[in-house]
């Protein structure tokens, strides 16, 4: 099992969510998240005071997958959140060794 | 010989059979009453037959031993489920210890019938003292019942030694019932209108009435408080009675002390008719709404009770906020009502009955931010429903509504209509979501509620609780036509409680309905419709847009069309996130939200002269501005409109156009048009003439030289170089305001001045010393930037600077003197700080680079 975690645009979010849904994988969690990588901030001036966003807006989406599906699902977010701008995000893969679904304690891929 | 105790072989199938028993018969519409009081006695007498037979078992007597039921037990409200709470009471310490051991035999035995015991211990001398860090406990020994045992130890506790011990703890005890409670609410947002609410713990539920009899009874009924009526004791009976028949299904279906009335169980309920009685099956939001309808019923009484009298002394805050309060409030105004402890009371029931004075009630509770106390809602409730007092003056006016709706305050007015019914007769639209429960992952509240709370939301504004609100301060301080924002937002959801698929479709019917009823006007009407229409634009242009792409921003503005109306929206936004829920408008998404309307504002002001109006396309604004004209042609409106930035259109209505159409008329008479008019907050100047150099300057500097601090202004030019130019202005001396003869003279004064018959610095001589006397009290940095980019034919100006009188004299004529011509000017003022953008050409050409520097070092040595 891998743990994919990818941070995307806030504005892909949706399609990404539909092209997953679309290969089968409906669960994950998803927090709303600032951060920047190579992407900087900008800054917007309104009424004479300066707004400097530093810290961009991004979406973080978290998944545990079965090994046969990460490869599809990786591909699957690199086409959906693409939008070939700077800040389109990052996707992390790390192996998990163990899941367990609370109300039965199955274990394994089978809780995924 | 000692009898042996029935065994619990035999015991543990009794119980469970009489249960089941019990439960079938709740099922078969026994009364609810009687389920609880069968309930109640099994208990009993499983208690007293346990506590017999342990008592057997170890051959002792009871003497220095009772057993009291407490809270919910004690008053006899014992649910399938709940615990059996139980005082073990001693005579002393000794007594305590040697019937520890049948104690647990007790509670063991209890248990393994399938009885939840939550019991407490304590020797007569412990209750004689107040446990300050246990106040619940002292509360349920309020409901206090002997079951068992040695009833002279309980006649010595219940008429010796707690009348006195209660009566002395009377008021820490009401203040912890206060704290209690109020934190209760709170954790549920103080609102009884949950989508899955909890039976027994939610605002309205089973506590609401339990705390309601512990502060009438601590609160010495007759002293303090008007006895409630035989309508309202009925009204709360029935209440008691659903809630109770609510509750016992929630148990025996979920087979625990579990209360939350979720989706799947209102489904059931509804189909059972269950609390009603007749078993005809209801559609789940039917049922719902006869549960808030009780559920108001509990809770009403419940927070009257509460506000009678308020046993913890007032913050030095809440004591400060009602003098301010009570300084806003004009207590000759009415004699119908006045205000007492930041409240407003009612001081001629019978008055009541005249609807014009009711309603003035709520606009003086909205106007000055002072809430009704819940003794004048229940007057008015009172007169509401009694037909012996034939309401007068029952139709409220568009100009009344728009005087609560348009206040700083709305909330504090609508929240006691809709609770009393009003709000639903003078807008019967918002009937339609009366407590309506439209299922959803993310709304915690019904319609009506999730639509009251964005209103609340707005209002909080004044004194945001949280940094989510700080961006929107300003918006919500400056917003203009706060009416129009707020009957939108009661609107925006009404089409949920419609039979169709699109919401918004429906909510824009009821708004053509509302228009026609309340006269609104078709700009007004068109206004609401534009922010009904687009309520869910801006959140979703945040969530699926990349708002800090030019081209998502450009877009958006285009669908917002005007400054105003972005304003009006991304309140709208802001109160409709925030009110799904209490963590639905994350720090996150009010981040993105203030970005996304900063970036637009700025299209805005940087594009403005890039929209021009093409008036032969503009038909049916053509049709409503030769409507309100007296003379002229169509085509003649065409050229005076041909031309003008579209913003024009935002910020006039097609009467005031109409208005200045006739002023263009008589240009041919006087090269110079001008009209004085009192405003709100000051009077307005509008003017228009053909251009001139040092036009605006001239202008800015006639109005500081009779004394006028401009707050706002407009600058455009049509087609033809006919400039209308329109300010905004206060009267500082109170010249015009006092004289009104003045304002003739002052418009002849400055139409000489322009006309060349008269000078400018005579006028400016005499307020030199005026212009720049005070001292400011907050000090704002001055900011002078310039933008090229944004508009192809002129240089953007923008200055921030200290307001003071006679700035926009002191700014325009420098740039006057340096060859600039203003082609659109937009100045604001934003308490102390002044906000203006000017196009400036020269030449007819942008301002080179030399020009800005010197422009710039002109304006920093003006400006400082």
């Amino acid at each position: 099992m891998m743990k994919l975690e990818a941070i995307i645009q806030p504005s892909r979010f949706e399609s990404v969510k539909d092209a997953l849904r679309e290969i089968g994988v409906e669960g994950m969690t998803v927090t709303e998240v600032r951060g920047h990588g190579r992407q900087k901030g900008h800054t917007e001036v309104y009424r004479g005071r300066e707004y400097t966003v530093d810290l961009l807006p991004k979406i973080k989406l978290e998944m545990v997958l079965p090994d046969t599906l990460v490869n599809r699902v990786v591909d699957t977010i690199l086409k959906s959140a693409k939008t070939g701008k700077i800040g389109d995000g990052k996707i992390f893969l790390s192996r998990v060794e163990e899941a367990i679904r609370i109300r039965n304690e199955e274990r394994g891929e089978n809780a995924l | 010989m000692q009898e042996s105790p029935t065994p619990l072989s035999v015991l543990g199938p009794q119980a469970d059979a009489e249960r089941q028993k019990i439960r079938q018969q709740f099922e078969a519409d026994t009364s609810v009453r009687e389920t609880l009081q069968a309930i109640c006695e099994l208990a009993d007498n499983h208690v007293r037959q346990i506590f017999g037979d342990v008592l057997r078992v170890q051959n002792r007597e009871a003497d220095g031993l009772c057993l009291l039921a407490l809270g919910g037990y004690g008053r006899r409200m014992l649910f399938p489920y709940s615990d059996l709470d139980i005082l073990f009471l001693f005579g002393s310490e000794r007594t305590e210890q040697e019937f520890r051991p049948l104690i647990s035999e007790f509670s063991r035995t209890l248990w393994d019938l399938g009885f939840r015991v939550s019991s407490a211990g304590r020797t007569i001398e412990e209750c004689k003292r107040i446990e300050e860090d246990n106040a619940e406990f002292h509360l349920a020994l309020l409901d206090r019942r002997f079951l068992a045992g040695d009833s002279t130890l309980f006649e010595r506790l219940d008429e010796k030694v707690l009348p006195g011990s209660e009566k002395q703890a009377r008021s820490f005890l009401l203040a912890q019932l206060h704290r209690l409670t109020r934190d209760r609410l709170t954790r549920y947002g103080n609102t009884i209108f949950h989508l899955e609410p909890n039976v027994k713990d939610s605002p309205g539920g089973m506590r609401d009435y339990q705390a309601t009899i512990w502060l009438r009874q601590l609160a010495e009924e007759k002293k303090g408080i008007r006895n409630i009526t035989a309508a309202e004791e009925e009204m709360c009976a029935a209440a008691v009675d659903f809630l109770s028949a609510t509750r016992c299904f929630l148990h025996y279906t979920n087979g625990r002390n579990d209360n939350t009335l979720t989706y799947e169980l209102q489904e059931a309920a509804a189909e059972h008719a269950l609390g009603i009685g007749d078993g005809v099956a209801r559609t789940p939001s039917d049922w719902m709404r006869q549960y808030f309808r009780h559920a108001r019923t509990l809770n009403r009484q419940l927070l009257r009770y509460l506000e009678q009298k308020a046993p913890v002394p007032l913050t030095l805050r809440q004591r400060l906020l009602n003098a301010a309060r009570a300084a806003k409030y004009d207590v000759g105004e009415s004699k119908h009502f006045h205000g007492r402890d930041g409240l407003l009371e009612v001081t001629d029931l019978s008055a009541l009955s005249d609807r014009a004075i009711t309603y003035s009630l709520f606009a003086e509770s909205a106007r000055t931010g002072t809430p009704l106390s819940r003794e004048a809602e229940r007057s008015i409730g009172y007169v509401l429903i009694h037909p012996e007092l034939p309401p007068k003056n029952t139709e409220m006016p568009w100009e009344k509504l728009r005087e609560i709706l348009g206040s700083d305050y709305p909330g504090l007015a609508l929240r006691p209509m809709q609770r009393l019914g009003l709000l639903a007769e003078v807008l019967p639209e918002f009937g339609l979501i009366d407590s309506l429960v439209v299922r959803d992952f993310y709304h915690r509240y019904t319609v009506d509620e999730h639509t009251l709370r964005t209103i609340e939301h707005l209002q909080e504004l004044a004194d945001p609780p949280d940094e989510r609100g700080a961006h929107f301060v300003q918006l919500w301080k400056t917003a203009e036509r706060r009416d129009l924002l707020i009957l939108a937002l009661l609107l925006h959801d009404v089409g949920k409680g419609m039979p169709i698929e699109n919401h918004v479709t429906g909510s824009l019917a009821a708004l053509d309905s509302a228009a026609r009823r309340l006269k609104l006007s078709p700009e007004e009407r068109a206004e609401i419709q534009a922010l009904i229409e687009h309520h869910l634009d801006m959140s979703a242009t945040v969530q699926r847009r990349d708002i800090f792409d030019p081209a998502t921003v450009a877009g958006f503005a285009e669908s917002v069309t005007n400054q105003e109306r972005l304003q009006r929206l991304c309140l709208l936004t802001y109160a409709d996130i925030h009110a799904v829920n209490p963590e639905a408008l994350t720090p996150w998404k009010a981040e993105m939200l203030w970005q996304l309307f900063v970036a637009t504002s700025n299209y805005f002001s940087r594009t403005l002269d890039r929209d021009r109006l093409h008036a032969h396309d503009e038909v049916s604004l053509l049709g409503r501005i030769e409507a309100f004209a007296s003379r002229g042609t169509t085509q003649e409106i065409e050229r005076f409109l041909e031309g003008f930035p579209r913003r024009y259109l935002a910020v006039h209505s097609p009467e005031e156009i109409a208005a200045h159409f006739g002023l263009y008329r008589k240009l041919s008479e006087e090269p110079v048009q001008t009209q004085v008019a009192a405003t709100r907050h000051g009077f307005a100047l509008t003017l228009l003439t053909p251009d001139r150099p040092a036009l605006f300057s001239t202008i800015s500097g006639v109005l500081a030289g009779w004394g006028m601090n401009i707050n706002k202004a407009d600058a455009f030019a049509n087609a033809a170089g006919i400039i209308l130019d329109t300010f905004y202005f206060t009267d500082l001396h109170r010249t015009l305001e006092l004289n009104p003869s003045e304002i003739a003279r002052f418009r002849k004064s400055l139409e000489d001045v322009l006309n060349g018959k008269a000078a400018l610095e005579p006028l400016l001589k005499g307020r030199e010393r005026s212009l720049r006397g005070r001292t400011p009290k907050v000090t704002v940095a001055t900011h002078i930037g310039f933008d090229d980019s944004s508009s192809a034919h002129c240089t953007l100006l923008e200055i921030i600077t200290q307001d003071h009188p006679g700035l926009l004299y002191e700014m325009s004529s420098a740039l006057a003197r340096l060859g600039c011509n203003i082609e659109v000017a937009l100045i604001d003022t934003e308490g102390h700080k002044a906000i203006d953008v000017f196009y400036l050409t020269a030449q007819g050409k942008k301002l080179t680079a030399q020009k800005q520097e010197l422009l710039r070092e002109v304006l920093q040595g003006t400006l400082g």
